[in-house]
């Protein structure tokens, strides 16, 4: 893992996108591959445990996470204002690669997080699909390359798939899909794609302690065994966690 | 003048008097990528092993507790036999006592996992009190941990600890690893506790209990430690809820000779050469040369 660093970094700013999501940025310089993420701490005793985040976006200067507010971490970390330092602890985790050739990135809620800068470093021919429970948020900050399908439950404009992202999405064509969202979303996906032979990467979800791979914590069990989500994962082959309808 | 921070155990000496409590530091390999080992452990304590694999415990194997950390891991790691032929040797390169950790079913294994551990090693430390096993005892009696622990010593020639639960009768637990031939207590493993869902109406592990680590149990091992201190003639090792040079000292001015450092390595991975250095800057501003120096100091006569 290169790089890895335990370190402080000053808020640079917080905005508030839609009600209960946040994108903070932090500053410094740093470093990350797409799908790859930070645990983030900026109390001292309650909560226990930092939070991880996966990196929204990077510049030569800075650092972006997109989150919901879901708890007292959480919370804790949409009340940081410009000035405010927390500590970093990451790059984390094995993050995705690029296939060759066309590829769709696909995302459910808060589940886009990766993808901003995964759509960045991949570059185009990219297409991306969003879902959304009711409002889309952080739409305009996916570049201009990539086009961007959006679903909603509660429907929307013209152009808005009334639905779910997993029933709007149909994996022919790509050489390779990408998603993070709900595990509901995910597994969806991975029977469309199965059916179509197309390689689905998923980026999971558990509670973390360590985030460095000692504590075992964050363990699932995969058909090829044991693997630890924060070492081995977040991002895993559909097909070694997930089982045919 | 620095602080003498090294540790006289009974068939080993610490160049420092702390260690990563096993099962939080995996065997050292990760931290190692954020600082050197063996310029800030006294130990590296691994994780518990077993002779064979372990698969642990399904998700989810962590909850948060305020100032506290429930864990359910359920003893995950590769088996004695990884250990020994692939892990073990790539441990060497770290130049620092390695204490490992072992747990076995009843008193046969436990001399089998002594039998078999490398010499090279420092130390062996008997897991007596894991509670994420399903169907095993959390807690052994007295006359259990006799038995454990003696079958141990007959195998391994080396220092030897007991690391026991803080619950049922620990006192006697210790007194039995004692007369068996321990050369240290390990003072204390986590407390049972337990999680519940209230909209699945149902307990949150699937083993339904789970260990309890982290700050909140400090005061409680800290007692457990002071008492065993005031009755034990072998050293013992303090390990419960230390997140600071301060903790650490309360621990050896109850008697302890040296402590583990837990669930701290996960809120802060730099948690041990941070306690480390605590600890020396207090006994420097304090004017003290060593721990000896302190040890006990707590305790009324």
């Amino acid at each position: 893992m290169a790089g890895l660093a335990f370190r402080q970094a000053p808020v640079l700013d917080q905005r508030e996108v839609r009600r209960g999501v946040f994108v903070l940025r932090v500053g410094g310089e740093f470093s990350a591959k797409p799908g790859q993420f930070f645990i983030l701490r900026a109390w001292e005793l309650y909560p226990l445990l930092g939070r991880p985040m996966s990196v929204f976006d990077l510049s030569p200067d800075s650092l972006s996470f997109a989150y919901a507010v879901r708890g007292e971490g959480t919370r804790a970390l949409s009340r940081l204002r410009p000035g405010d330092v927390l500590w970093l602890l990451g790059p984390l985790g094995n993050g995705w690669t690029r296939a060759e050739g066309k590829v769709a990135l696909v995302g459910g809620g808060i589940g886009l997080a990766p993808l901003l800068f995964t759509a960045k470093v991949f570059g185009p021919p990219l297409d991306l699909f969003l879902g959304f429970r009711d409002e889309p948020f952080l739409l305009e900050e996916f570049p201009d390359f990539a086009r961007v399908h959006v679903a909603s439950e509660r429907g929307g404009p013209p152009g808005v798939f009334q639905g779910l992202v997993s029933e709007m999405f149909e994996p022919q064509g790509y050489a390779a899909v990408y998603a993070c969202g709900p595990r509901a979303m995910l597994e969806a996906l991975y029977q469309k794609c199965r059916q179509a032979r197309v390689p689905l990467y998923v980026s999971l979800e558990e509670r973390l302690a360590c985030g460095i791979g000692a504590c075992l914590g964050c363990t699932i069990f995969t058909k090829k065994g044991p693997a630890r989500l924060c070492r081995e994962g977040p991002v895993f082959l559909a097909e070694e966690i997930f089982h045919g309808a | 003048m620095e602080p003498d921070l090294s540790v006289e155990l009974r068939k080993l000496r610490l160049s420092a008097p702390v260690m990563p409590a096993a099962g939080t530091f995996g065997f050292g390999e990760e931290y190692a990528e954020l600082y050197e080992p063996a310029s800030f452990l006294g130990a590296l304590v691994t994780k518990t092993l077993t002779l064979r694999p372990r698969q642990g415990n399904p998700q989810p194997r962590l909850w948060e507790t305020p100032c506290g950390l429930l864990n359910s891991i359920g003893l995950e790691n590769p088996g004695l036999s990884a250990f020994v032929e692939e892990i073990f040797p790539r441990l060497l390169r770290f130049r620092l006592p390695i204490v490992v950790s072992v747990y076995g079913e009843n008193a046969e294994e436990y001399g089998e996992l002594g039998r078999c551990i490398p010499r090279e090693a420092a130390g062996l430390e008997l897991n007596l009190s894991c509670p994420n096993l399903p169907g095993k005892p959390a807690v052994l009696s007295a006359e259990e941990i006799f038995s454990r622990v003696a079958a141990a010593r007959e195998a391994w020639p080396g220092e030897l600890w007991a690391k026991i639960s803080p619950e049922g009768d620990w006192l006697s637990a210790a007194q039995a690893a004692e007369e068996a031939g321990a050369d240290a207590v390990v003072a204390t493993n986590t407390f049972r506790g337990m999680a519940l869902d209230l909209e699945r109406r149902a307990p949150v592990f699937a083993n339904v209990v789970a260990g309890l680590s982290g700050p909140a149990i400090k005061p409680l091992c800290l007692r457990i430690v002071y008492e065993l201190c005031r009755v034990l003639r072998i050293p013992v090792i303090g390990c419960g809820g230390i997140k600071s040079g301060r903790d650490a000292l309360e621990f050896i001015l109850a008697g302890a000779h040296a402590v583990q450092v837990g669930t701290a390595n996960f809120f802060d991975p730099l948690a041990i050469p941070r306690i480390l250095q605590e600890m020396r800057d207090w006994l420097k501003k304090e004017g003290l040369k060593g721990l000896e120096e302190v040890r006990g100091c707590a305790q009324k006569r």
